[in-house]
């Protein structure tokens, strides 16, 4: 077993789970079933938070597979090309999913406003965007391993052919436009780590029993400013990423990050922006949580913590893998 | 005369342990160190900010004073483990203008953050509409400061003009 694997583990996923996420969506929406839309819903998020590492992921494998069998270079440019462009669909329908869950968590839901009233037809709108370009990620991806299932011009799609130029443009604004784009995306993913410990760190830290005399659901009305931080923090992460894909791909410490991020997220999403939240939202001054809820609010504190730190590592381990 | 002053501290014992020691304690650690204390100081102050300035209105005001406490031990984290950074690259650091910038908006938003608390949370007498209305302007100004203080930071590493070690 060796590192390509993990892209083998991932790549079905997102695929399978556009479409799942879809398929439940539009069911709730037919079923009139509120239970059923929170369950898409979350299940976009989660989708959208697996979709980073196996987009990462497809890096080594092309390095490892590079190394023991000749690879279609130009299909391998169509396949990373549409899988950049599946995954900023996929981004952006789990950020709109990850609102309208939201929504869920409140205790008291008052009249849907302009962005909740919206939200369906957005997550709809480009949950069906993301399944097309999943397809032809998943496409072009078979047909890099599968040759017998690839005749002739099948990759030439107008997909492939638009993502082709994605990767290497996006790559060249982040580190050869000016010298100046690295160190604002850096700026800016500080930013986003100040909003996470205000919004996601203020609240756990409450329900931990810190700053006891507030009551939670103010505090939980915040979150929306922590969920833009982790939003920031992705965009400007990936754009890290594929402006120097080599700089983290064989980075263990980077590995364990996105894993972290991967369970802080779900944490966030499934404890912290879904009706199971109602119970712990209702807490007066002074009021203790379960203690679940402490074991959930120490543990994604914890998972921030460390992911601050491994963050910091990386250009130490960076040195030490040369 | 201050280069050879930097220079001198450079080939301390501390210093060399902090930019070459090869254990996960030095240069990284505290740097992640600063990057933790960074959270807890301005996410402090960012949660303030933000209730005053209108978010999350239905929390209470005047218990939100109790989040100066994470202010005072993010602000001294901070001190502790800059100074260790400086005595690390004393040169790289002192001779970029852009540190006497960055330190210059961190006073600026320590200040402005502490006349929120001496003129609004100190004073019991006002009401959350009149304690909003007296804040704003402690609350603007320090985000202001706090975004120029972590930019001017960031860009350290890019600004660097002389270095030594």
């Amino acid at each position: 077993m060796n590192l390509a694997h993990i892209h083998l583990l991932l790549n079905h996923w997102p695929i399978i789970g556009a479409f799942v996420g879809l398929f439940l969506f539009l069911v709730a929406f037919f079923a009139n079933s509120d239970d059923l839309k929170q369950t898409s819903l979350a299940f976009f998020t989660l989708i959208a938070l697996l979709a980073i590492p196996t987009y990462m992921s497809g890096d080594i494998a092309n390095e490892v597979l590079k190394a023991s069998t000749p690879l279609p270079q130009e299909l391998i440019n169509t396949h990373r090309g549409a899988a950049l462009l599946s995954l900023i669909f996929m981004e952006i329908t789990g950020a709109v999913a990850l609102i309208g869950l939201w929504q869920f968590s409140r205790m008291s839901r008052p009249a849907p406003g302009l962005v909740a009233r919206w939200n369906s037809a957005v997550v709809l709108l480009f949950s069906i965007v993301t399944v097309g370009l999943m397809t032809a990620t998943g496409n072009t991806g078979g047909a890099i391993r599968h040759p017998e299932i690839f005749s002739g011009q099948d990759a030439a799609w107008t997909v492939p052919a638009i993502g082709s130029n994605i990767a290497p443009l996006a790559a060249y604004f982040v580190t050869g436009f000016s010298r100046w784009v690295w160190p604002a995306l850096e700026t800016l993913h500080f930013f986003g780590l100040i909003l996470i410990v205000a919004a996601i760190g203020g609240l756990n830290l409450r329900l931990l029993g810190f700053v006891k005399d507030f009551p939670v659901a103010p505090l939980h009305r915040l979150l929306p400013w922590g969920i833009a931080g982790l939003g920031i923090n992705i965009i400007t992460g990936i754009l890290f990423f594929v402006g120097m894909p080599f700089f983290y791909a064989w980075n263990p410490l980077f590995h364990l990050k996105m894993a972290s991020v991967f369970v802080a997220g779900a944490t966030l999403v499934l404890f912290n922006c879904t009706s199971a939240f109602r119970s712990w939202a209702k807490l007066g001054p002074g009021e203790d949580p379960p203690a679940f809820a402490k074991f959930i609010a120490a543990s994604s504190l914890f998972l921030w913590l460390v992911i601050i730190v491994l963050g910091r590592y990386l250009p130490l381990t960076q040195e030490s893998l040369k | 005369m201050f280069l050879s002053i930097f220079k001198a501290i450079e080939e301390t014992g501390l210093s060399i342990w902090i930019r070459e020691s090869d254990s996960v304690f030095s240069f990284w650690f505290i740097l992640s160190v600063h990057a933790i204390g960074m959270g807890l100081l301005v996410g402090a102050s960012v949660l303030i900010g933000l209730r005053i300035l209108g978010l999350a209105p239905d929390l209470p005001l005047a218990p939100l004073e109790r989040f100066y406490r994470f202010i005072w031990v993010g602000f001294w984290i901070q001190v502790v483990s800059g100074i260790l950074l400086l005595i690390g690259y004393p040169t790289k650091s002192l001779t970029n203008p852009l540190f006497y910038v960055k330190l210059t908006l961190i006073g600026l938003a320590m200040a402005s953050m502490q006349m929120l608390r001496n003129r609004v949370f100190a004073d019991s007498s006002l009401s959350e509409a009149a304690m909003v209305a007296k804040g704003r302007v402690f609350a603007v100004s320090s985000l202001i400061f706090w975004v120029g203080a972590i930019t001017a930071g960031r860009l350290l590493a890019y600004t660097y003009s002389v270095l030594t070690a």
